[in-house]
């Protein structure tokens, strides 16, 4: 008799006569260049440089508009429950006007790339309500600022 | 000779997918992480009050009061005499104390339909009136074809 130790295996299990198969698949690349792509060019079509004119606070909701335009650059008048900040530093209340009087005044040092149009952006929670606004809007007009622009997000 | 040569060169070129995969991968993965997907954009408006002065002819305006219960009142200016008559004073209730954006929308119709000279609107919100309803306002107004939009200050 031919004995064999266990566990020796013979190659091919007794089937002598089955042709080996072939582990090795190609991936069709193609299709994936083709999938990676249109991805790319939907995320370029869809990259906007506009959100980072504002810094939008934890919680802070923006209204939304339809019939909104383009966010243009300048001065962000930022109004968070009783407080005020301008490019993300407070402001007190009283000293508003001033602040926008100087960022007026200082305008190609703030803002060196753009031309003062008096313009400014009100940025506020859906939810505030107009009393504060208005002396925003109040200390805009008092610093030569006749155009107001409130941000608010695309429907 | 010439024959010989020619027919051993190989006509079949391979690009290397990979190395363009790489980098179509660092495409996504960065436009992914950088992309802002909410589309910021802005509502203009101006001054009612302290603006520059009008020459000549006054233009026709509306005047817009928000009541602080959502209620709105309206009162026409320069229009002729016609048309004041039957919009010079208007009012539309609320509904569950925010403002009838519908009622307002039929009103703006029906108003620019025998109107159409009507370019301006005031809005004069009260102290409580929330941020979201002025904008919602608005947004009636120049869906309505009126563009040229002012707030006034308390």
């Amino acid at each position: 008799m031919n004995y064999r130790p266990l566990g020796a295996s013979t190659g091919n299990f007794g089937f002598k006569n089955k042709p080996k198969r072939n582990l090795a698949a190609t991936v069709m690349l193609t299709s994936l260049v083709d999938t990676f792509s249109v991805l790319v060019i939907y995320l370029l079509v869809n990259f906007s440089t506009t959100g980072e004119l504002l810094y939008m606070s934890e919680g802070m909701e923006l209204p939304a508009a339809a019939q909104s335009v383009e966010l243009e650059r300048n001065v962000v008048v930022k109004v968070e429950e009783d407080k005020l900040f301008i490019e993300e530093k407070e402001i007190p209340m009283a000293g508003l006007v001033q602040k926008l009087i100087d960022v007026k005044k200082n305008w190609e040092e703030y803002y060196p790339d753009t031309e003062f149009t008096g313009a400014m952006t009100i940025q506020a929670d859906r939810r505030q309500t107009y009393s504060l606004l208005s002396h925003v809007i109040q200390a805009g007009g008092h610093a030569g600022y006749s155009d107001i622009n409130f941000a608010v997000i695309k429907k | 000779m010439f024959k010989s040569k020619l027919q051993k060169k190989p006509l079949n070129t391979e690009v290397d997918l990979v190395a363009f995969i790489s980098l179509l991968s660092v495409c996504i993965c960065f436009l992914l992480l950088t992309t802002i997907w909410i589309q910021i954009g802005s509502m203009d408006v101006k001054q009612a009050i302290g603006g520059q002065a009008q020459e000549g002819k006054p233009k026709p305006e509306m005047w817009v009061v928000m009541e602080t219960d959502g209620k709105l009142t309206f009162k026409l200016r320069h229009i002729p005499a016609k048309i004041a008559k039957s919009f010079g004073s208007s009012e539309i209730a609320s509904i569950e104390g925010k403002p009838d954006y519908d009622q307002l929308s039929q009103f703006l119709v029906k108003l620019t339909g025998e109107f159409d000279q009507l370019e301006m609107a005031l809005i004069r919100p009260a102290e409580k009136t929330p941020f979201e309803d002025i904008i919602q306002l608005m947004d009636v107004f120049r869906e309505k074809g009126i563009k040229d939009l002012g707030v006034t200050p308390l």
